[in-house]
């Protein structure tokens, strides 16, 4: 009866809901109360739906459509996903009836008699190792794991093998390569195609040896397995070791220009302290060689392979001053700017010329006399792209006035030993404080 | 016309610069006390200076060591150098090493500024700060600039040292020299660094930041010099510029055991004679002056630590070692030469 009614009224509001919106007020307002009133014993239903994919399919298809790809999917390469996922099935090593807390259930973990006896259901003491079995066999399921490298160990970038170190040569009978690094310098896939088997793929390893102290040795290795290319790559270059002379242990002897292919190199010898300022893999054979402080700027091709072939001409095209002095038959003077200048004689020759016998068109300076006539191509640097914009002048601007904030704070504290201001002497509390994130934490840090 | 200006000029300069000489003269008059003796006429003899100089023993090695001084490393550079132009190069870096070995003058500590200008009690309480003025103008030294300061009570004087040394930093800062002096010269910290035998750094740190003649220079020179002969580590300022005042201040105060001893010791005979000549000159009224030098230098030696050393039985034990050894050697070196067959 009741619902007849609620019905009824049902139709005589949607009319008169439509007719307040184009009527008067006075009238929406009567109607919005008649509705109020009407919506209050609706009662409130949740709609539940009892079927899904949860309850249609089986417990396995759920299973495999969590765990693996399609066919399709693999094609799109969505399968690679699944591997690093790690799926685990966590019923395995699992029976029903023995949990976390050990209880003896008869019939269901233990027979029902023993002998005579009837078995009642009763805890048994906790298997402290269950839980760690359980672990085991867990991350016994995933596969091959890949571990962390520490930054130090790994090579140039990520993931990949270039100069990362894979250790000391293989002894070859007593000789035993103590001392010895070996770095991959490229690590590659490369591909061949026969007449019958098509693409053939190969790994090509690229690897440097040497002690650190002037011997190294560079070598190519391939084979269809990763390991074996890096095992021959490292055994290859152990064989071909050359001793390389440098300058007091820290750099190369002078500067030098050296070119393989169409890569060229620009070898420049450093101060003690400059460290090696060149291109990745330059600096990984300096690292291998022993060399500490050396600029080279690579130029033309980049081929990984001509740089280090080209390096190592340069090295050993090297010559000792003592072999410059002899060719040019002049003094070699160094002058250095921590010793102000002064000249210290490197070396003589046996025989020096005077000046009546040096022509003038001859190259007397030492740089270009031992870069072969080459001039290194130095480029301006250019300032950067934000100086030119209105917002960094308005910035200088801005900042003007703590151009000479650190000295005075460094002053400050080497007379005072605090940072003060001209009212600290008056007023104790009244002493500037650093606001930045050091201070503040130092300054929680005092408060605890 | 411009000839005329031209001398104007001159004689506007003359006048300023008579003015200044005059005021130097009130600001650095020596004490009247008159009790101390003046080091300064004879550290400025020439002689003296020769033979400082000498004694120095310049090791250009040493003299253009590295320095370490936080500045920015370059990479060497070389040159192909004929034997003409490379002894031009080495006369060149002597001479440059003979300015770096200039050494700093040892000169009587000043006395206060203490000359007032004039008094205007009418000025008095007209402020409650100084008033400082000083004349910046271009081209005057550091020494004879004007620096006047009132007072709140009226009275117009010459700025006093610290004053002066400010003023001077304010308006013509030398790099290097600061307004309050480093803490690494309070006690403590000056320890700590001649304790770690950094003298030379200290030294010159202090040439840098005093005056010759500010008491604090004086002082802290010569406390370094004292420990240097205590710890007998001449070889450290040996070859630098602060070795001959060192020497000068050993000879001055009587001092001369250690560093008779050490040159016994390392063999350097020659300047231990040398010192002993320098002892005079500066001591002329000591009683060994009448000792004659007859071509002996060990004998000489001895006579003259007979009569001059405080510690004389370790001076002579030293003499009388290196005879030995030097007897010894001899006779090693005639015994090579007879088996060489050379005889």
């Amino acid at each position: 009866m009741a619902s007849r009614l609620l019905r009824a009224f049902g139709l005589i509001s949607n009319p008169l809901k439509k007719t307040t919106n184009n009527n008067n007020g006075l009238i929406c307002q009567q109607a919005g109360m008649v509705l109020n009133l009407l919506t209050s014993h609706v009662p409130v239903t949740n709609i539940v739906r009892s079927t899904s994919f949860f309850n249609k399919l089986p417990a396995e298809s759920l299973w495999k459509g969590v765990t693996s790809v399609s066919n399709a999917g693999r094609k799109r390469g969505r399968a690679r996903a699944i591997g690093k996922k790690g799926i685990k099935n966590l019923n395995r090593g699992q029976v029903i009836g023995i949990g976390k807390i050990n209880m003896q259930w008869p019939g269901l973990t233990s027979p029902i008699l023993r002998g005579r006896e009837l078995i009642q259901q009763h805890k048994l003491p906790e298997d402290p190792e269950r839980e760690a079995k359980l672990i085991q066999l867990r991350d016994s399921m995933t596969g091959f794991k890949k571990t962390k490298l520490s930054p130090i160990e790994r090579g140039w970038t990520g993931d990949k093998m270039g100069g990362r170190s894979i250790g000391p040569p293989d002894p070859i009978g007593e000789d035993t390569f103590e001392g010895f690094d070996t770095r991959v310098l490229e690590f590659k896939i490369v591909t061949n195609m026969t007449g019958n088997m098509g693409r053939k793929r190969r790994t090509s390893a690229f690897v440097i040896t040497g002690n650190g102290n002037g011997l190294a040795g560079f070598a190519l290795g391939k084979a269809l397995d990763s390991r074996a290319a890096l095992k021959t790559a490292k055994n290859r270059a152990a064989q071909k070791l050359i001793y390389i002379n440098m300058y007091n242990n820290h750099t190369v002897l002078h500067d030098f220009y050296c070119q393989f292919g169409k890569t060229k190199i620009f070898v420049t010898k450093q101060y003690e302290g400059f460290g090696l300022v060149c291109h990745r893999a330059i600096k990984t054979c300096c690292e291998v060689i022993g060399i500490k402080d050396l600029h080279a700027k690579v130029e033309g091709s980049t081929n990984l392979q001509h740089i280090i072939k080209a390096f190592f001409i340069g090295l050993l095209q090297q010559k000792s001053h003592q072999e410059l002095a002899e060719k040019k038959k002049l003094h070699l003077v160094e002058f250095r700017k921590e010793n102000d200048y002064f000249p210290t004689l490197i070396a003589s020759p046996s025989k020096v010329r005077t000046e009546n016998y040096v022509s003038t068109t001859e190259i007397r300076d030492f740089k270009q006399y031992v870069l072969g006539g080459k001039i290194m191509l130095e480029k301006r640097k250019l300032p950067p792209f934000f100086v030119k914009q209105k917002s960094w002048m308005i910035r200088q601007r801005k900042q003007e006035y703590l151009r000479n904030q650190d000295k005075v704070r460094l002053r400050m504290l080497a007379e005072h030993g605090e940072l003060r201001s001209f009212l600290t002497d008056k007023y104790p509390e009244a002493k500037p404080r650093l606001m930045n994130f050091k201070s503040k934490r130092s300054a929680e840090a005092e408060a605890e | 016309m411009n000839m005329f200006l031209r001398k104007l000029n001159t004689f506007l300069r003359n006048s300023q610069c008579s003015s200044f000489i005059k005021y130097r003269a009130f600001s650095s008059k020596v004490s009247e006390t008159g009790s101390e003796r003046d080091p300064a006429p004879l550290f400025f003899n020439e002689e003296i200076q020769n033979l400082l100089y000498t004694l120095t023993r310049v090791d250009l090695k040493k003299v253009f060591r590295p320095q370490r001084d936080g500045q920015q490393m370059e990479p060497p550079t070389y040159k192909f150098l004929t034997t003409r132009e490379l002894e031009k190069a080495m006369k060149s870096a002597k001479r440059k090493a003979e300015t770096r070995l200039q050494m700093p003058p040892v000169v009587k500590k000043r006395s206060e500024v203490t000359k007032i200008i004039s008094t205007d009690p009418a000025l008095e309480s007209y402020d409650r700060c100084n008033y400082v003025f000083t004349d910046i103008t271009y081209g005057i030294s550091n020494y004879d600039r004007l620096i006047v300061v009132r007072e709140p009570n009226g009275v117009l004087r010459h700025a006093k040292w610290d004053e002066r040394h400010c003023l001077n930093q304010i308006y013509f800062p030398m790099p290097g020299r600061e307004i309050i002096a480093p803490r690494m010269f309070e006690q403590e910290f000056l320890e700590d660094l001649l304790n770690r035998q950094e003298y030379d750094f200290v030294l010159n740190r202090a040439c840098l930041q005093f005056e010759p003649n500010d008491p604090k220079y004086i002082e802290i020179s010569e406390k370094v010099y004292s420990i240097v002969n205590e710890k007998q580590d001449f070889e450290i300022l040996r070859s630098t510029r602060h070795y001959g005042p060192m020497l000068f201040y050993l000879a001055w105060n009587k001092n001369i055991d250690n560093l008779l001893l050490e040159n016994i010791q390392t063999e350097k005979i020659e300047d231990a004679v040398l010192f002993t000549k320098l002892y005079h000159k500066i001591n002329p009224t000591a009683s060994s002056v009448d000792i004659a030098h007859e071509g002996d230098d060990i004998q000489y030696l001895r006579e003259f630590v007979k009569s001059e050393a405080a510690n004389k039985g370790k001076l002579e034990a030293a003499i009388l070692s290196y005879k030995e050894l030097e007897k010894e050697r001899q006779s090693v070196a005639k015994g090579i030469q007879k088996a060489h067959g050379i005889e």
